[in-house]
């Protein structure tokens, strides 16, 4: 019964959007906060931006990748950070929905619970990030002056698509932790999201723990590093594009499954 | 009045030990919450060695310059956790700041005491692992004793500096209904100022000029500076006494704030 939502696509978005929306209109009542969050997310968006402005200010490549190739990284891990922030920001609740019970409820509603968490809260900070990071990817791929074809444009906006999912499903996969970890916050799915910071930049430039970790076990790298190389040609094949979705479906599987498990294993806190 | 005084420092005293045995008590947390900082950490040691690969300093900085510079700022950085700050916002927020308002205690020395206690738990492991590690491996630049000592009060007024700010943001939720965005704007503008994101002397003249004219700077700056060395013994006495006037005089901002904003509070039900 639970699961069934994976037939009935065009319900699931439906059941989405009322959700969601419901959210976003409690969200809205609070005008300035909506302001502060969206200000802030730019605020943050921009300091890794002058970073980067003062580093290559100095020096004209890291390990040969240019100003506006490491942006368009950057601006990657913002995108997919918005989308999770603004789309599916109850990912991040699920430690307080477990341990206030809330998930009782949730269980007893005919919608699957995976989808009432996604659609748990709204980040606005999201919004800021989503529209600096569409500003600072377009101005990258502008700056670095491509070769475009119908093939490439089709297949970058799929590498955005699939970075978004493997970002929502590692967040899910991450603070679905909190069925095991009873009182840990978020400290554990903050470690995680940490780990976001080596997709910032070249992977290349890291130890090889570091990039197996990235590149493997919790794929960020998908998300930006490997988009990058496949859209600036730094690449002599050109089909290796294809592990991106792969990662995505690997990241996505993973997420499902563990929530799956904790379910299963979720004992309610009682009254 | 001596008796009260002597009262009133025990209960303080007593905040901070309560705070103490709860960042105890949360170890997991707090260990998790390291690692997630210590990723950040690897992640700008490697970036910075590839960018000094083939130089041999930028900015005035050698590559050994900076990775102390790293380490140092990443003591200073772990002060404060999000949690601490997070604590002083969220009695705002969810209305327990009236129940603070009965006690016979002034809210802001409450909440130093208390941030001072996760400190002592939380950054005081930072920084006495961090310290080991630059002090007894090779590779890192190590102060002279005067410098040494000058560098531990500096850090101290680096917390009294942060403490200040952390506070003023905080008291901002008496106007708005939400802390994390004010907590990010204030941690993407400390970062920028206080030297946390790329050492000063990687900004273009003007930024650096505006930034040492702000307090930000006593945060990260200051204490690595004297640590370095960059700065002669007089004028590193002369930095440490604008942290020290910098944290006085936000200490009574904050003052000045919380009298008004203590107005702001609308107490709802009964």
């Amino acid at each position: 019964m639970t699961f069934s939502w994976l037939r009935k696509p065009r319900r699931t978005f439906f059941l989405y959007r009322r959700l969601f929306g419901a959210q976003l209109k409690a969200i809205l009542e609070y005008q300035s906060d909506f302001y502060i969050m969206i200000v802030s997310a730019v605020l943050t968006q921009l300091l890794g931006i002058v970073f980067l402005w003062v580093v290559y200010n100095r020096i004209p490549d890291i390990n040969g990748w240019t100003f506006w190739e490491v942006v368009f990284m950057y601006a990657m891990v913002y995108l997919t950070e918005g989308f999770g922030s603004l789309f599916f920001e109850g990912t991040w609740r699920l430690g307080r929905i477990v341990n206030n019970g809330e998930l009782d409820v949730m269980l007893l509603r005919p919608v699957s619970p995976i989808l009432q968490v996604l659609s748990y809260s709204v980040g606005m900070n999201g919004l800021g990030n989503i529209v600096i990071g569409i500003i600072m990817i377009s101005q990258a791929l502008i700056r670095m002056d491509l070769h475009w074809s119908l093939g490439k444009i089709i297949i970058a906006v799929l590498l955005v698509v699939t970075a978004i999912l493997i970002r929502v499903s590692i967040n899910l996969a991450a603070n679905t932790t909190a069925f095991w970890f009873k009182n840990a916050g978020n400290a554990f799915p903050m470690m995680i999201h940490n780990l976001g910071e080596f997709a910032k930049y070249p992977i290349t430039i890291f130890s090889l723990g570091v990039q197996l970790l990235v590149a493997v076990l919790i794929p960020f790298a998908f998300i930006s590093f490997f988009p990058a190389y496949y859209l600036f040609d730094k690449s002599s094949a050109p089909w290796f594009w294809i592990a991106c979705p792969v990662a995505a479906i690997y990241c996505a599987a993973v997420a499902y499954t563990v929530f799956h498990f904790g379910l299963r294993k979720y004992e309610s806190v009682g009254n | 009045m001596k008796a009260r005084l002597f009262r009133s420092r025990r209960a303080y005293m007593s905040l901070a030990v309560r705070n103490m045995q709860n960042a105890l008590a949360y170890r997991l947390t707090y260990i998790m919450g390291f690692i997630a900082n210590f990723i950040v950490l690897i992640a700008m040691y490697a970036l910075w060695s590839t960018i000094y690969e083939g130089r041999d300093e930028l900015a005035g900085m050698t590559w050994m310059q900076m990775k102390t510079y790293l380490l140092v700022a990443f003591i200073c950085n772990a002060a404060i956790t999000f949690y601490s700050e997070t604590r002083i916002s969220g009695k705002i927020l969810d209305g327990s700041v009236s129940i603070d308002l009965l006690k016979p205690l002034d809210f802001q020395k409450a909440r130093f005491a208390e941030t001072l206690g996760s400190t002592v738990i939380e950054g005081g492991l930072t920084a006495v692992i961090v310290i080991i590690v630059l002090l007894f491996t090779s590779g890192f630049l190590k102060p002279d004793f005067a410098h040494a000592v000058l560098f531990i009060l500096s850090l101290g007024a680096s917390l009294f500096v942060k403490f200040g700010i952390v506070y003023l943001a905080g008291l901002l939720c008496f106007w708005t209904t939400g802390a994390v965005g004010i907590v990010w704007a204030r941690m993407a503008v400390t970062s920028l100022f206080s030297g946390s994101l790329v050492p000063l002397a990687f900004f273009p003249g003007w930024l650096e000029k505006l930034s040492l004219a702000m307090p930000f700077q006593g945060i990260v700056h200051t204490p690595a500076a004297i640590y370095m060395q960059q700065l002669t013994m007089t004028e590193a006495l002369g930095a440490f006494a604008a942290q020290c006037a910098w944290a006085v005089a936000l200490w009574y901002a904050g003052k000045l704030v919380w009298s008004r904003a203590v107005r702001q509070i609308t107490i709802h039900g009964g």
